[in-house]
């Protein structure tokens, strides 16, 4: 494969990646977030697995396997009993209206290839196009956590912030050393199986796992 | 070896509450005596770096105590140690009370000792992704610590905390991904690249654009994790709600293990884009802490967020010192220890205000002096320390701040600072004053409920002296290494 090709091909998976994220801020059901997370989940497999093939890194599909193990199968299957369990769809009312998230969303985008610039400039790898749009899905997870008033949808937001942290690494380097990706897999992971259970716990407590009803804490 | 027995005790000690089929006391005495032994390790360590050594294991020194990771390793074990040896007793009391069970309190054991041992891998692992995974473990393992006592209110802050916590340690790697792009695009890819000390040797030749944005990434979530204003919102919540043992280590120790993140960080910075940069972003969010504690401690009803609160100060004046140049550092180094002894004893001695009076609220808190006269004069001690008094700790390093500020010729700087000072010293004594004086309750029954349990917070206020005194010349020659491996 040509390396300009290469180059688009990895252009077009991170698009795919940022606007799986943006979708999710279109969307105003738990239902639909935990299917579009698991199909960005699935195109950023398909992008480790393009990178691995390019580079010849064979570590990389170790981590495309681990990705689509936990990120595309496990993690989706445990949120959609969570919320099966949690029963109500509260997201037709989230803190910030449908037009004015993606407007931000985009001006999100704006910003991640300002403050990559630096770093696109000096990368001479053919994935460096990708950078800014990475950052940019790291961006639209914050925007999914602060804009959402399920505990449930805030999971759905730091695990697209997850993905687009771990899109970075692959597209910049590559991934980083094993040992890191192994122990930062580790941490994802027992940081979601740990928020889900507090997910059943905010409901068993508040009957609700509106998250705007957690304010009994002020100053 | 050293480093190994002070990962392992910890770890060790987790493992016969993990396989225990109920709770027993002497789960409690190993969790606090294999915390006892990690602090002779880390003494042990300490002593290695004054005879001119860096005790290191592993390939490519893949464990490694330096000076400043000897002082933090000090300071984790040592709060962890009293912490648990308190904290023993007072659970027991806890639970007799009802306030938990059998299967919680052996809970409490198994994570705490896994809390313990993430810290003590974070301040030792050379490689900044292992440090990176080991800050984010100590989230993991304390955010049910939180809500040991299920409550409404424990259970939100405890949400907030794993959150928050989580996100802004997700953003701490974006910068060490960003850092490490950096070193692969000029060096290549080598095999220990993200090894701190291989960064470091490294980082003249990096790009200063790059470190400078890695280093946004880095403050910000690390920072998030440190408590500093305005990424602060989880910290009063989790401390206050935290049983005393865990907002004890969680003050005293674990926002420091974060501050030092950024420290290990801001080494590299500095010698890519030249010193400065770091240490203005340091002060600025260092000055936001400040002013926020500064207006929001004076409305406090709760005397645990007070204290949370004052964290938030003692870490904006910890950035402050280590954004001042090097007597800064040492002034920052040296107030770390005296916060974590003053901090950890104040919150300690607050789980007794709590089990006596059954309120966290400052205005239901009435004569402490006379109902717990033990508990009471170590909080005072603990509060006067906090507030940078003399003969404490703490108004030696404060001293050496504000001279540090003034010799790096920020005069206005040092101005705002102590006008902060001022206005949190005021805020903090008028509810010493109405906790500690006054009539009690008539419900509250006087008398220490078991006085030799305080016997271990003997330790904290013999550090505070001496420390505030004389600084025993060992531990200062101990601090003066440690802030030379911060110079660039």
């Amino acid at each position: 494969m040509s390396p300009a090709l290469f180059s688009q091909l990895c252009a077009l998976g991170s698009s795919l990646v940022l606007i799986t994220g943006i979708a999710i801020l279109w969307r105003h059901s738990l239902a639909v977030y935990i299917d579009y997370f698991a199909r960005q989940s699935f195109v950023f497999v398909l992008v480790i697995l393009g990178v691995a093939a390019y580079a010849g890194e064979a570590e990389l599909y170790l981590v495309a396997a681990m990705v689509f193990l936990f990120k595309v199968m496990l993690i989706p299957r445990i949120l959609r009993r969570v919320r099966r369990h949690v029963g109500v769809d509260l997201e037709v009312r989230p803190y910030v209206n449908v037009p004015a998230s993606v407007a931000l969303a985009g001006l999100l985008t704006l910003i991640a290839y300002a403050v990559t610039r630096p770093v696109v400039e000096i990368s001479g790898l053919p994935t460096r196009a990708g950078i800014p749009l990475a950052l940019a899905v790291v961006f639209v997870g914050l925007l999914i956590v602060v804009s959402r008033r399920s505990a449930l949808a805030q999971i759905v937001g730091f695990l697209v912030l997850e993905n687009g942290i771990a899109l970075l690494a692959i597209l910049a380097t590559y991934g980083v050393p094993l040992i890191v990706e192994l122990g930062a897999f580790l941490d994802v992971l027992l940081g979601f199986l740990v928020m889900q259970v507090f997910v059943y716990r905010i409901r068993e407590t508040f009957d609700t796992i509106d998250v705007d009803r957690l304010s009994g804490l002020r100053h | 070896m050293l480093l190994v027995a002070l990962l392992l005790l910890p770890l060790a000690a987790a493992v016969p509450a993990l396989v225990a089929p109920r709770y027993h006391p002497s789960i409690a005495a190993t969790s606090a005596a294999a915390s006892g032994a990690a602090f002779l390790a880390a003494l042990g360590l300490a002593r290695a770096n004054l005879r001119g050594g860096v005790p290191s294991i592993g390939p490519e020194e893949f464990l490694r105590a330096d000076g400043l990771s000897a002082v933090l390793a000090l300071v984790v074990s040592g709060v962890a140690c009293v912490s648990l040896w308190f904290g023993a007793g007072y659970l027991e009391r806890v639970r007799d009370h009802g306030g938990l069970d059998d299967a919680r309190l052996r809970r409490f054991y198994v994570l705490t000792n896994l809390f313990v041992a993430t810290m003590l891998l974070a301040v030792t692992a050379n490689n900044v992704g292992v440090m990176w995974v080991a800050v984010e473990g100590t989230t993991i393992a304390t955010a049910f610590l939180i809500g040991l006592e299920h409550s409404k209110a424990a259970l939100e802050a405890s949400w907030k905390y794993i959150l928050i916590g989580s996100i802004g340690i997700a953003l701490a790697f974006v910068g060490t991904v960003l850092g490490y792009f950096d070193f692969v695009q000029r060096v290549g890819e080598a095999p220990h690249a993200l090894h701190w000390t291989v960064l470091a040797r490294a980082s003249p030749g990096l790009n200063g654009d790059v470190l400078r944005l890695a280093f946004v990434f880095i403050l910000v979530g690390y920072g998030t994790k440190a408590g500093l204003a305005p990424m602060h919102t989880w910290l009063p919540d989790a401390h206050s709600e935290a049983p005393a043992p865990i907002s004890a280590m969680m003050s005293g120790s674990l926002l420091v293990v974060a501050l030092y993140a950024v420290a290990r960080w801001k080494v590299v910075v500095d010698a890519g884009v030249g010193p400065g940069y770091a240490g203005r972003m340091l002060i600025l969010f260092g000055l936001a802490s400040l002013v926020l504690a500064a207006v929001l401690l004076i409305r406090q009803s709760s005397y645990k967020r007070m204290l949370a609160y004052s964290s938030v100060e003692h870490i904006g004046l910890m950035c402050l010192g280590l954004g001042l140049g090097p007597l800064g550092t040492l002034a920052a180094l040296l107030h770390m220890i005296g916060h974590a002894a003053s901090k950890s004893l104040a919150f300690l001695a607050s789980g007794n205000l709590l089990e006596a009076y059954g309120s966290p609220r400052i205005a239901s808190v009435r004569g402490v002096l006379r109902v717990l006269p033990w508990t009471g004069a170590l909080f005072l001690v603990a509060a006067l320390a906090l507030l940078g008094l003399p003969p404490f700790g703490l108004f030696v390093s404060e001293v050496m701040l504000v001279r540090a500020g003034f010799l790096a010729g920020r005069p206005w700087l040092m101005g705002a600072v102590l006008a902060l000072l001022v206005a949190i010293f005021l805020s903090f004594l008028g509810h010493l004053h109405r906790m500690l004086f006054g009539i009690p309750p008539a419900d509250v029954r006087p008398g220490e409920r078991r006085p030799f349990g305080l016997l271990p917070l003997g330790f904290n206020v013999a550090v505070l002296l001496a420390l505030g005194l004389v600084v025993p010349e060992p531990l200062l020659r101990l601090l003066r290494l440690a802030a030379g491996v911060l110079r660039p």
